[in-house]
């Protein structure tokens, strides 16, 4: 029995070891971290709750998640800038806004924008900075539709998809070579994210995405939409040829719609039989040929 | 007839040909045909995966369809719509992949807007000033709020669901 203890005690000690050195190497990273999210100070201040947010390997704040995140959008915007049609940015950021405002980080700096590319698709990135590009807009029929595709990029932020990946690829990757050369120069974010845009562009694991169009249908009910406007885009995007260009990436990196539509009937079922919602379809501000 | 009066009917004969394209649609897997739009409503028939429907109607979330094995109501959601693969007249989208846009990244579609792809993604640089005229846009809590209530949007509760198996 004593000897069983003491081989206990041991082990304890051995995991203890562990934990402390991977604590260091975690304070290293984070105080790398933290010297690029200073370097760009301009980045919005995401308020005093921080803390870690996630757990692993360099849990990320909300001030670095937010810092992370403007980065890749700024990089996004360099590839496709803005539409210039101002009541078209405001009334997406209305409409995204509200949505965001349903789930559990209604306080994040929330940031909404339709991009100049033919492509059908939309991005998010960490802390809450969403695209959707001007040929996903084309096809949208109504608020509830636009509405649902804000929705299920909001479900990637608050559930922290491409900062997990981040974390789990790049971060631990770089950190190491960060804290070798001791790195406090203004690029450490960029480093952090990779290439430009890249993570936007990366496939996230399918139930991702699957998890994503729930939370977009859950999130629209919320807000009073209708809950079956999602499913329709879903419906469109799933009439594109599978070889069209414009959804190259969106397929890509996407499970099909079909399998999305499919796996979104399971999990809808007959919860939203009793839910009515708008669709708002005159309010709907329409592109300009 | 008027080169006008040819082109109205041409638009028509387009406009037809859409809608019916748009009211045939497929099985995406075994559902009840049910006789009215409700969950527990009588089941009239089975549809299996693949088996063609013609939609009549919508309601809620739910298609009034018509098949060879019966009429009735099934949920959206096991309907695939259309048969009709849209965007495949679409020049900038086909041009795009002909033109080997996904190898390069340099080329320009018709419409003179290029799409995004990987490498573009990844060559992006930051641009500031986009940056800031995007946050520029930023819409309040309250501000949300407001536009909501005119749009008579209801916050309402409703619980996340789970994955489903």
């Amino acid at each position: 029995m004593m000897r069983s203890m003491k081989w206990l005690c041991l082990v304890v000690l051995a995991l203890g070891c562990g934990a402390a050195s991977g604590l260091d190497f975690e304070q290293e990273l984070k105080k790398a971290l933290k010297e690029g999210v200073q370097q760009k100070s301009a980045a919005p201040s995401g308020g005093a709750q921080g803390g870690n947010l996630l757990s692993g390997l360099g849990g990320t704040s909300q001030e670095e998640e937010i810092a992370i995140g403007r980065q890749i959008a700024g990089n996004l915007l360099g590839a496709s800038p803005l539409v210039k049609d101002k009541r078209l940015q405001k009334y997406v950021n209305n409409v995204g806004r509200w949505v965001a405002s349903q789930s559990e980080r209604p306080e994040l700096p929330w940031h909404f924008g339709v991009i100049e590319s033919s492509d059908v698709n939309a991005f998010a990135a960490p802390g809450g900075y969403i695209f959707l590009t001007r040929g996903l807009y084309r096809l949208l029929a109504n608020e509830a539709e636009l509405a649902g595709v804000l929705a299920h990029e909001v479900g990637h932020v608050i559930r922290q998809h491409h900062l997990k990946i981040l974390q789990q690829s790049r971060l631990v990757d770089l950190g190491g070579k960060l804290i070798a050369k001791q790195v406090g120069d203004n690029n450490a974010v960029q480093k952090l994210i990779g290439s430009g845009a890249e993570v936007v562009a990366r496939s996230l694991d399918k139930s991702a995405e699957f998890e994503a169009d729930r939370i977009a249908v859950v999130l629209s009910t919320r807000a009073g939409y209708d809950a079956f406007a999602f499913p329709e885009v879903l419906q469109q995007i799933g009439h594109f040829a599978k070889d069209d260009g414009n959804v190259a990436l969106l397929f890509k990196t996407h499970p099909h719609p079909d399998d999305r539509l499919e796996k979104l009937g399971q999990a809808m079922g007959g919860r939203f039989d009793a839910v009515k919602g708008q669709a708002l379809e005159k309010r709907f501000y329409r592109l300009k040929p | 007839m008027s080169p006008i009066r040819i082109t109205l009917a041409v638009l028509a004969m387009l406009a037809m040909h859409a809608a019916w394209a748009a009211e045939s649609g497929m099985a995406l897997k075994a559902d009840a045909i049910r006789a009215e739009p409700f969950g527990d409503a009588k089941t009239v028939a089975t549809l299996s995966a693949g088996d063609k429907v013609e939609i009549l109607k919508k309601d809620g979330g739910w298609l009034q369809v018509k098949s060879a094995k019966g009429s009735g109501w099934v949920r959206m959601l096991s309907i695939r719509k259309g048969e009709a693969r849209k965007g495949s007249g679409d020049a900038a989208g086909l041009l795009g992949l002909a033109s080997g846009r996904a190898g390069t990244g340099k080329v320009v579609a018709t419409t003179g807007i290029r799409g995004l792809n990987e490498e573009e993604l990844k060559s992006a640089k930051f641009n500031a000033a986009e940056l800031k005229l995007a946050e520029s846009f930023a819409t309040s809590r309250p501000e949300a709020q407001k536009f909501a209530a005119q749009g008579k949007l209801a916050a309402r509760k409703f619980d996340y669901l789970p994955a489903p198996e």
